[in-house]
């Protein structure tokens, strides 16, 4: 937590000057809104953040999400199969493109930001062409497999706010992916793999194999928050749904702490990130700032944020070479 | 001819209070090689940033001395400084850009160029002349990455002198030369003394620093704790200075007798690209050194052995054979430490708890979970058993001298207790006390039955710390010998391609 | 130059006449400096119709070019197809997935593939003349759905997007009698049909005179004869971004009355959110175009009504007229220069037939592949 202290002051500055300017940013709904945003995006940042943190890299992420948002009302809807049989298909399909990239990368020794760009390629051509590019969606169906996503909970002694339904899943995945980095051996050997790849390979690692999975849960976190959303958003078009998905992800995760350069996690900074995000667009509506605005506000603040993260790592380096210096 | 051109005047440097540098009174004389001699944490380290210009000096001044002998004080803001009024530094860590090739490397920053076009043809002209001057026949045009290390330390120094230094700093400049290319280095320095340059060298090999200063600075714990003139120095006196205390004797070696073979290699030919096989044996307890020139297939053949890079041929261990992945070797109870440390050894960013523990973690996990409690206790009796300074487990890696470093790599595979440990060059970049520390932790493990065999282009170190010698020529073990019969003259008859008989 | 498209040439095995022809295209594709005035255009194109006249084109290839992907296109393409059919000739539709380089790369495409003509509904007109010009100076050039004012377009067909506007802001009006808080949702404003069709629904919502050349200011709130909007919402059609648009504008305004969508999904997702919010009746809808949701919605009567344009009326009409400009009839271009195709008010009363209606459409144009 300690590394975390410029991005949770970055958030509560964000809040508080929402709250105090904007309008009803405090009520139960917006902060039912703004828990549902940051579980689904938070879902697609865990899984981007496992591949940083091999020092890797996943853009095909979006196009990941848009394909099984898409597959998912295509094969209920149009080819009328069970939910049964179509939410297994999408997820494993989603982990096998996974495997894909992982082989690609440790086998053949492709670059991953060239792997995955096709990929982002790939996967949006697929879902567009499957669906002859028609948007998807469910009709007015399907009510309780999408309350997966649009439920609320109800929680003990409140009566307004109501649990969003995704931050289940968020909490398991969040849960298990924090344990299995800090108190599991593979997890210390991923960010080893990722600190250094031939030195972890000296030390006995399984490099690849690490290196595979990281792709694998990253797509399959994909395909699950694609999931998510579709049934959260209820219609979808292969061209535009997901877009830049894969962007805001890395953005979270970087914000929140992972280095681009491989073998530093931080499941709350994600989080935490993804929340700072989503919270930042929540405010230039709750402020009025015209969404023309938006992408300015995101881009100045990742900036200023990954700046000062910089500055705070560069003292920090300074002081222990003065410790260590002799 | 002999003329100060550079003072210190009781230059000091203290770090957020503590005191690492005091008092340093120094004159670096053109046509001089200066040696400064020191253990870990001396203070070699920050006289040296200091005189580069990395470092401010916290008291005291450094003055440059004209020809009519008139001192004026020297303020060294940036290393760009330093080298403006001629002082190169040429870093014990290897800075060449592994993409440029060798005229990019060495003209980096002073490229010809003409109307804004890159002259590449007499880049490499130029290139190709300092490149003679350090001995090295190889074309400019190759890149710098696809150059063994012994090679590009040999271009660092060919950059620093194509920038036309008046006072050339050396920082362990032959740790990974083989002794030919060291004794070329040290005539190639003699001549640069002779043309007029200024040289300080630091160096933790005795031998060199006797054959070559004028004068030498012992440091210890940052203040100067001696400086002695040619016709004074000699190795007792120098490592007394030094250390401030008299090492302990090493520890005597048991007699193996009839000890089982732990280790076969049998036909082994690895990437070496004269595909010969070579075929070794290393007892249960026994400590065997590969000694053999840069080049010679060592490394290679190490690695061969640890399962990283192609090879055929048949390895066995305890009788059962070994074969697939590193990771499934280390499982076996195999382990290496590699030659270069911050390429294939360290996690420089992580402390040196987990780079301790990144081996054991598998055997004191519980369904995959960490045991903290036991990797606390596990890196804490590392520190201790293997004399880590400091000794704090939290420490990053990058922030600890060589031997230190060295000590981090050899303590995560001590942690495992392994049945076979491979070292290449173990002690290289590393200072009389670790090195000390780093033999004595060898022979240990060798006396709970661990088979070590090591690879060092250090013939002292060779002769020092082997039960047995294999000297390795061109790919293939060119010969084999005794402790008790082998001597540097012996074993460089084998490096360089003599019969066995011949040697002896 | 001469050796490489002679090369070129017997490598395909094409006749050197339509090489020649091809390059000469793609040449002149690339020089815009030498596209002719608009004016001469289109008066070279109605010489070339006058021409048909006396030798009529034997099953004319025309195409009809969408300005993105949608439900409301593959209708377009059912009537499109179907007009093909009647009239015996061949149709290309094609749809542009990415935008503005989407479209113009399809378009270059149809002009270098020959085609006889083209009815396209333009992305960003203004700043799309170059490649219109050039489509209208190699074949015949109409518009769509959104028109292409100051080019040289022989015709548009089309919704007038400020009467339809209009007709959802009266929709609104009545559903709001005694006025309120209104927000506004639409894809984007940089096309000119919803810039018309936002200013007729401000205009029909506040009850002004009917002026097509009057222009609000869309970035600011304002309140006039007891209604107020508070704002105007786009989103690039981002759906997670849309939906979280309309739940922040009810965070913010908690006394919104009614909202519209101006785009079909930004219709959709207001009935979502407000069914997901248990505010769905509470805030009337306003809607446009005809999302499965926004006519459950009419039929349960959450949704005030929706206004839908005839896009299988676009597409037959687009064909239709093309065709006949190549049998050289000059005389079906109307005299403005435009073809309405009006709107309809869509509410409780005639949903359901409107809906089997569509049905049968879309299930034509998802068909024919």
């Amino acid at each position: 937590m300690r590394k975390h202290w410029g991005l949770l002051g970055i958030f509560l500055v964000v809040c508080i000057v929402t709250a105090l300017y904007g309008k009803n940013f405090l009520t139960a709904y917006n902060l039912m809104n703004l828990v549902q945003r940051t579980a689904l995006f938070s879902i697609l940042a865990l899984g981007v953040g496992f591949v940083i943190g091999t020092g890797g890299i996943d853009l095909s992420l979006g196009s990941v999400v848009c394909l099984v948002g898409i597959a998912v009302p295509w094969l209920l809807i149009e080819h009328g199969w069970s939910p049964w049989a179509v939410v297994p298909i999408v997820l494993a399909g989603s982990a096998l493109i996974g495997l894909g990239h992982g082989l690609l990368i440790t086998r053949l020794r492709l670059q991953p930001f060239l792997v995955t760009l096709c990929g982002l390629l790939l996967y949006r051509g697929i879902a567009r062409w499957m669906t002859g590019d028609q948007s998807q969606g469910f009709q007015g169906e399907f009510a309780e497999l999408r309350s997966i996503a649009v439920g609320r909970i109800p929680l003990p002694g409140l009566e307004a706010f109501r649990l969003p339904a995704t931050t289940i899943p968020l909490i398991v995945l969040a849960t298990v992916a924090a344990i299995f980095l800090t108190r599991t051996v593979w997890g210390r050997w991923l960010l080893a793999t990722g600190s250094n790849e031939s030195a972890a390979r000296y030390s006995g690692i399984p490099t690849a194999r690490l290196v595979t999975g990281a792709y694998v849960a990253c797509s399959l976190l994909a395909g699950l928050g694609g999931m998510l959303f579709i049934f959260d958003v209820g219609s979808a078009q292969p061209s535009d749904f997901g877009n830049f998905y894969e962007l805001y992800a890395i953005a979270a995760a970087v914000l929140g702490g992972c280095s681009l350069r491989g073998g530093s996690v931080s499941v709350v900074g994600i989080v935490l990130g993804t929340a700072t995000l989503q919270v930042l667009r929540n405010s230039i509506n709750l402020l009025g700032l015209g969404s023309q605005l938006e992408f300015a506000v995101i881009g100045a603040v990742l900036l200023a944020g990954v700046a000062a993260d910089e500055l705070v790592r560069r003292w920090h380096a300074a002081r222990l070479e003065r410790r260590g210096a002799g | 001819m002999v003329r100060t051109i550079l003072r210190t005047r009781g230059i000091g440097r203290r770090f957020a209070g503590v005191t690492a540098l005091d008092g340093i009174e120094a004159d670096v004389r053109a046509g001089e090689v200066l040696a400064i001699v020191g253990e870990n944490g001396a203070g070699k380290s920050t006289l040296l940033k200091i005189l580069s210009g990395v470092l401010a000096p916290s008291s005291g001044s450094i003055e440059e001395v004209d020809e009519h002998g008139h001192a004026h004080e020297l303020r060294l803001r940036s290393v760009a400084e330093a080298t403006q009024v001629g002082i190169a530094l040429v870093h014990q860590e290897l800075n060449l850009a592994e993409h440029l090739d060798l005229a990019g490397a060495i003209l980096l920053g002073r490229e010809h160029h003409r109307f804004g076009w890159l002259d590449l043809r007499s880049m490499h002209a130029e290139a190709a002349r300092w490149l003679a001057r350090v001995g090295l026949d190889l074309d400019p045009s190759t890149l710098c990455g696809s150059l063994p290390i012994a090679q590009r330390q040999l271009v660092e120094i060919a950059k620093a002198l194509s920038a036309n230094a008046r006072i050339l700093i050396l920082d362990e400049p032959t740790s990974s030369l083989s002794a030919r290319e060291t004794d070329r280095l040290l005539a190639m320095l003699d001549e640069l003394r002779r043309s007029g340059v200024a040289i300080v060298y630091v160096s933790h090999h005795l031998d060199e620093v006797l054959a070559i200063a004028d004068r030498a600075i012992v440091l210890r714990d940052g203040r100067m704790a001696g400086t002695l003139e040619r016709a004074s120095m000699d190795r007792a006196t120098i490592e007394r200075l030094m250390v401030g205390r008299d090492l302990p004797p090493t520890t005597a070696r048991p007699s193996l007798g009839a000890a089982p073979d732990r280790l076969v290699v049998d036909g082994v030919v690895t990437s070496h690209r004269r595909r010969r096989p070579a075929s070794l044996v290393v007892k249960r307890g026994e400590i065997v050194g590969l000694a053999g020139l840069v080049g010679a297939g060592r490394t290679e053949l190490l690695e061969a052995i640890a399962g990283l890079g192609h090879a055929s041929g048949t390895i066995m261990l305890d009788g059962r054979a070994l074969s697939g992945t590193m990771a499934q070797r280390v499982a076996r109870g195999l382990a290496i430490v590699p030659e270069d440390r911050a390429r294939h050894g360290l996690f420089t960013l992580d402390p040196v708890r987990t780079n301790v523990s990144m081996a054991w973690l598998p055997r004191g996990a519980h369904v995959g979970m960490v045991d903290h409690a036991g990797e606390r206790d596990l890196v804490d009796g590392m520190i201790t058993r293997l004399r880590l300074r400091p000794s704090d487990p939290a420490r990053r890696v990058q922030t600890l001298s060589g031997g230190n470093q060295q000590k981090t790599v050899l303590g995560r595979w001590l942690a495992v207790e392994p049945s076979v440990l491979l070292l290449d060059e173990p002690t290289r970049g590393v200072d009389v006390g670790a090195r000390h520390d780093i033999h004595e932790a060898i022979r240990a493990a060798a006396t709970t039955g661990c088979a070590v065999l090591f690879a060092s282009s250090d013939l002292e170190e060779v002769l020092l710390l082997a039960d047995r010698i294999l000297v390795m020529h061109d790919g293939a073990i060119a010969g084999e010998l005794a402790r008790e019969s082998a001597t540097e003259v012996a074993i460089m008859g084998l490096a360089t391609g003599g019969a066995l008989e011949a040697a002896r | 130059m001469g050796a490489g498209y002679l090369y070129c040439a017997r490598l395909r095995g094409m006749t050197i006449h339509r090489t020649v022809a091809i390059l000469a295209t793609a040449l002149s594709l690339c020089t815009a400096m030498a596209i002719a005035p608009a004016a001469d255009l289109v008066a070279a194109q109605k010489e070339r119709i006058a021409g048909y006249a006396k030798q009529p084109m034997k099953s004319p290839h025309l195409s009809f070019v969408s300005n993105g992907v949608a439900d409301f296109w593959t209708i377009a393409k059912a009537g499109s197809l179907a007009a093909g059919k009647d009239l015996g000739c061949e149709v290309t539709v094609v749809f542009p997935g990415a935008g503005l380089s989407d479209q113009k790369r399809m378009l270059e495409d149809l002009v270098i593939r020959g085609i006889d003509g083209v009815s396209v509904s333009p992305i960003d007109p203004k700043n799309q003349m170059e490649v219109l010009n050039q489509v209208a100076e190699q074949s015949l050039l109409i518009t769509n759905d959104s028109d292409a004012p100051g080019s040289a377009r022989l015709c548009y067909i089309g919704m007038d997007n400020y009467l339809a506007g209009r007709q959802c802001g009266e929709l609104a009006r009545k559903g709001l009698p005694g006025g309120g808080e209104v927000a506004i949702f639409i894809g984007r404003l940089e096309q000119d049909n919803a810039k018309r069709r936002w200013q007729g629904f401000v205009d029909g919502l506040l009850g002004r005179s009917t002026d097509a050349e009057r222009r609000d200011d869309h970035t600011k709130p304002f309140t006039e004869g007891g209604y107020t909007i508070v704002g105007t919402w786009t989103d690039s059609f981002d759906r997670a971004k849309a939906k979280a648009n309309i739940e922040d504008v009810m965070t913010r305004h908690p006394k919104l009355a009614l909202v519209t969508g101006l785009f079909e999904y930004n219709s959709v997702l207001a009935v979502e959110v407000f069914r997901q919010a248990g505010r769905a009746g509470q805030i009337k809808i306003a809607a446009f175009d005809e999302g499965a949701d926004v006519l459950v919605g009419i039929r349960e009567g959450i949704v005030l009504g929706t206004v839908v344009q005839d896009p299988y009326g676009y597409g037959y009409e687009s064909i239709k007229l093309l065709h006949a400009l190549t049998q050289g009839k000059l005389d079906a271009i109307p005299k403005d220069g435009v073809m309405n195709i009006p709107a309809r008010t869509i509410t409780k009363d005639n949903v359901d037939t409107f809906w089997s209606d569509l049905k049968a459409k879309l299930a034509a144009g998802k068909a024919a592949k």
